[in-house]
């Protein structure tokens, strides 16, 4: 499975979404339910997926799909 | 800086009484079976235990405290200090310390005083009861930490409501030459006040007319300026990120491992993806670290004393151990606590 396909696969879990709606708008924002306990349960995922551990800064600026992408980034998670 | 080192203190005993009304997380009427289980899922409470109106935190850590008294074979008299750590109080004044001195017919020697701090309030209380014994002078104290957390909010409050459960908890603590020391590290960030508040009902915003008008704020938010608020996204930075340093200066000030001389960790059981982010911050060992917040939720300054009824009973009874317990909640306030305990008297918790 590709770096994509595990983030897809992780948002399209945590929001209870298809995966063709995650584009450049999916963010906190626009996304219906995406509070506190849905972003610590995403940053959660994202963690034990790729086998990091995100800095609490870094969880707070997972605010949108895109930005989710730069920021594991920051931890050589090439998307 | 507020660093202690409490001499000549021990924990003797601690019990916990919660209303005999358990409520699960399906129960609530906001949610669909699917965010029920969600929740259950990654919030990790799918159980709490609610008052009626008619109880009152006070009632509950009433219960709590005769029981233990009983079960310690303190005599009324012995008792000299009594604090009820609580934001849920009896009335605005007077204090309910005072009311409980009355209830539990102690002497009226007895110092009492409420300190309203929320889910630190168990280091809150331990540090105040710990410095006041720490030199002799008096020998017996009662810390009663409790709430009815849930009647604080609005019952519309998606965000809230689910999180928090009620119960009253009683610690008894003595002067002992022979006890070890209790380590508390204490902090404050009041600049972030604002991220657990209830806005009226003080004198800053007194209650008026437009107190009881209900905003919708979306998300399932629907409250009220007399309702208690939490604002998810700054606690959760606040949680995640502060606690785990001062556990970690905690670890080097005092020189311990935490592999090898801390038995349990007991953390704030605030809601399992904290716990579990604090867990693996400070890559604690998970068989350390007790959980009740399936049964009971977020019990505010009780969920410490709670842990130790619920789930360290035996081991408390039984053995020597060194306890490591964060907390963090509203001011901001957040600290750790060290206490090594001995034969510690643990009464079962009661449903009131």
């Amino acid at each position: 499975m590709t770096n994509l396909e595990k983030l897809n696969n992780i948002f399209s879990e945590v929001f209870s979404v298809e995966q063709s709606v995650l584009n450049a708008d999916f963010c906190k924002d626009n996304v219906e339910g995406w509070d506190s306990v849905r972003q610590l349960s995403l940053t959660t995922a994202l963690e034990d997926e790729f086998d990091i551990m995100l800095d609490a800064e870094d969880i707070l600026e997972v605010t949108s799909y895109e930005k989710t992408k730069v920021i594991l980034k920051k931890y050589d998670i090439e998307i | 800086m507020a660093n202690w080192r409490i001499n000549n203190v021990a924990l003797r005993g601690v019990t916990g009484t919660v209303p005999n009304n358990p409520v699960k997380t399906a129960d609530f009427p906001f949610f669909t079976r699917e965010e029920a289980d969600i929740f259950d899922a990654t919030v990790g409470i799918r159980n709490r235990y609610i008052a009626s109106d008619s109880i009152c935190a006070s009632d509950l850590c009433f219960d709590a405290a005769e029981r233990l008294i009983e079960g310690l074979g303190w005599t009324k008299e012995s008792i000299d200090v009594l604090l009820f750590v609580s934001v849920t109080g009896d009335y605005k004044t007077p204090p309910t310390s005072a009311i409980l001195q009355d209830r539990l017919g102690l002497p009226t020697s007895t110092f009492v005083l409420d300190l309203p701090m929320g889910c630190c309030g168990c280091m809150y209380g331990i540090t105040v009861a710990g410095n006041l014994l720490s030199s002799g002078t008096v020998k017996r104290a009662l810390v009663l930490v409790g709430d009815t957390a849930m009647r604080m909010g609005s019952p519309k409050d998606k965000s809230r409501v689910p999180l928090f459960g009620d119960s009253g908890t009683a610690m008894a603590l003595e002067y002992d030459t022979t006890a070890e020391d209790i380590f508390v590290e204490m902090n404050t960030l009041g600049s972030g006040y604002q991220a657990l508040m209830t806005p009226h009902g003080g004198y800053r915003h007194p209650v008026t007319k437009e107190s009881f008008e209900y905003e919708d704020f979306g998300k399932g938010i629907i409250r009220a300026p007399k309702d208690a608020l939490i604002n998810g996204m700054d606690v959760f930075s606040f949680a995640i990120s502060k606690p785990p340093i001062s556990v970690r200066k905690m670890l080097d000030d005092f020189g311990l491992d935490k592999d090898k001389d801390v038995d349990y960790f007991l953390i704030h059981q605030a809601n399992k993806l904290i716990v579990d982010r604090i867990v693996k911050k400070l890559k604690l060992d998970e068989a350390k670290v007790p959980y009740n917040l399936q049964e009971f939720g977020n019990l505010g300054g009780a969920s410490i004393p709670m842990l130790m009824v619920s789930e360290l009973a035996k081991d408390m009874e039984t053995r020597p151990l060194t306890l490591l317990c964060s907390a963090f909640g509203l001011g901001l306030t957040w600290g750790t606590m060290v206490i090594k305990t001995k034969q510690v008297k643990v009464i079962p918790i009661y449903k009131l």
